[in-house]
């Protein structure tokens, strides 16, 4: 039987835990055997980075008057539109309406503390959002 | 049961928790057997479906095939309860542990405390077991980590209450009336036809065929188009095979282990073998696979799409053969 390459590599997204895959001992039995992937490791990168990206993006967007502060809290959040849409129970055209600073602008404390509670913030927070 | 009871570490969460479980009330059955018997390997590729603007790509079956299969396969009875408040399922859960009953629950990762900053993501069909209170504190047994952990009553339930995709809706399960006598050797003859069947399914997005339709649409991405993009893409196929696929080909390795693990069944032990043996160049390929992906990410411009859809379609011929011989176990 061909052998499994266990990778032995850091890890720094784990902080110091390791997790377990199965491979074959001299004898070829399977045994659960912890590995260090700096594949995963990258990959996790890339996603946990594309979200300060666009959190970047975001607060470039609330500076221009475009995006809501909702929309960053989101991305804070690692959320996207139907992840909070879920959250909040409200249909995503709506949500995405949210997003948009000129629509934000006109929601009511009712709405907003939706928003604050996903979010775990205060409402506060949203109402008074500096860039 | 909380002196008694000893946290392992398994490769995948959903198998490894109905191991610990059956294992607990009576039957006892490793992490590989369980991911085999309720025939979990597969490969789907659904881009209809979303998550965060990517397509959904899992390398097993979807979350709570096992838990549902488990009865269906075994004859396990399985108590499965969902919750519409928040209070109830607290209150339920306490007077478990309470009674020294050991018990599964689903939950999102993403609130959960004891785990690592950046491995936070709204995944919802994360699986991990209760089996003890300390204050306010549960005693949990999550099978990723090598330790047992301890995490708090309020961000458990919120954990147990995240919205999206999967949402969890407090569910919580433990086995009750395990069956004696078992005919395993016919229950895993099933099981393994079963798996056969599903991974050399006709339809496009789904098993071998579905590997190779994501081989031809990655070969289809324009090296030369938006870099962030491509970067987010690869890296994404990444993380579902490796973070939530247990390690390079996690699964195949996983089934691999059930194929050599079943040979004491009086079954035809050398196409068990032959198959456990392709599986694991399978997994060993999707590693490559892997690795292609994100040095192609690292250097957008050595970026070869051929290259790495070849890859797959290296793995999907392996376990194209590997089922092909399974289908045959007599």
């Amino acid at each position: 039987m061909q052998k499994i390459e266990v990778p032995k590599e850091e890890n720094k997204i784990l902080e110091g835990h390791q997790k377990v895959m199965y491979s074959t001992d001299e004898k070829g039995d399977f045994q659960r055997i912890n590995y260090g992937s700096s594949v995963e490791e990258f990959a996790t990168q890339v996603a946990v980075e594309e979200y300060e990206v666009l959190k970047v993006e975001s607060l470039e967007n609330i500076k221009k008057g475009l995006s809501s502060p909702i929309e960053y809290f989101m991305f804070e959040n690692r959320m996207d539109l139907p992840t909070l849409a879920s959250v909040v129970e409200m249909f995503q055209f709506r949500v995405k309406r949210h997003l948009k600073m000129k629509h934000f602008k006109k929601l009511n404390d009712k709405i907003l503390s939706k928003y604050a509670q996903a979010f775990n913030i205060k409402i506060e927070e949203l109402k008074d959002f500096k860039v | 049961m909380s002196e008694k009871f000893e946290h392992l570490q398994f490769a995948h969460c959903e198998s490894g928790v109905v191991s610990t479980l059956l294992t607990h009330y009576g039957l006892k059955l490793s992490e590989p057997m369980v991911f085999g018997l309720t025939s979990s390997l597969s490969f789907v590729f659904l881009p209809i479906i979303k998550l965060n603007n990517m397509p959904l790509i899992a390398y097993r079956e979807l979350p709570k095939n096992i838990i549902n299969k488990v009865s269906k396969v075994l004859g396990v009875e399985i108590v499965k309860k969902t919750y519409k408040s928040e209070d109830d399922a607290n209150s339920d859960l306490t007077k478990f542990v309470e009674d020294n009953q050991l018990v599964g629950l689903q939950t999102s990762v993403f609130y959960l405390p004891y785990f690592p900053k950046d491995m936070r993501f709204h995944f919802n069909a994360h699986n991990l077991l209760v089996y003890g209170k300390e204050g306010k504190d549960y005693k949990i047994s999550d099978p990723v980590f090598e330790e047992a952990v301890l995490c708090d009553e309020q961000e458990l339930t919120r954990a147990r209450f995240a919205k999206g995709v999967f949402a969890p809706k407090g569910f919580m399960y433990y086995p009750k009336n395990i069956p004696n006598n078992l005919d395993f050797e016919s229950i895993v003859k099933k099981a393994i036809k079963k798996n056969a069947k599903s991974m050399l399914t006709p339809f496009p997005y789904a098993g071998v065929k579905g590997m190779r339709t994501l081989a031809k649409k990655i070969s289809k991405l324009n090296p030369t188009s938006d870099p962030r993009y491509l970067k987010n893409y690869l890296t994404h196929i990444v993380r579902m095979q490796e973070e939530i696929g247990t390690g390079g080909g996690g699964f195949r390795f996983l089934y691999a282990a059930f194929l050599k693990e079943v040979k004491k069944y009086d079954l035809d032990n050398e196409l068990l073998e032959e198959a456990s043996s392709l599986l694991v160049k399978s997994g060993n390929t999707l590693r490559e696979f892997a690795l292609l992906c994100v040095e192609s990410s690292k250097k957008i411009d050595k970026f070869d799409p051929n290259k790495i859809a070849e890859k797959l379609v290296e793995a999907s011929t392996y376990e194209e053969k590997a089922f092909k011989l399974l289908k045959k176990v007599q």
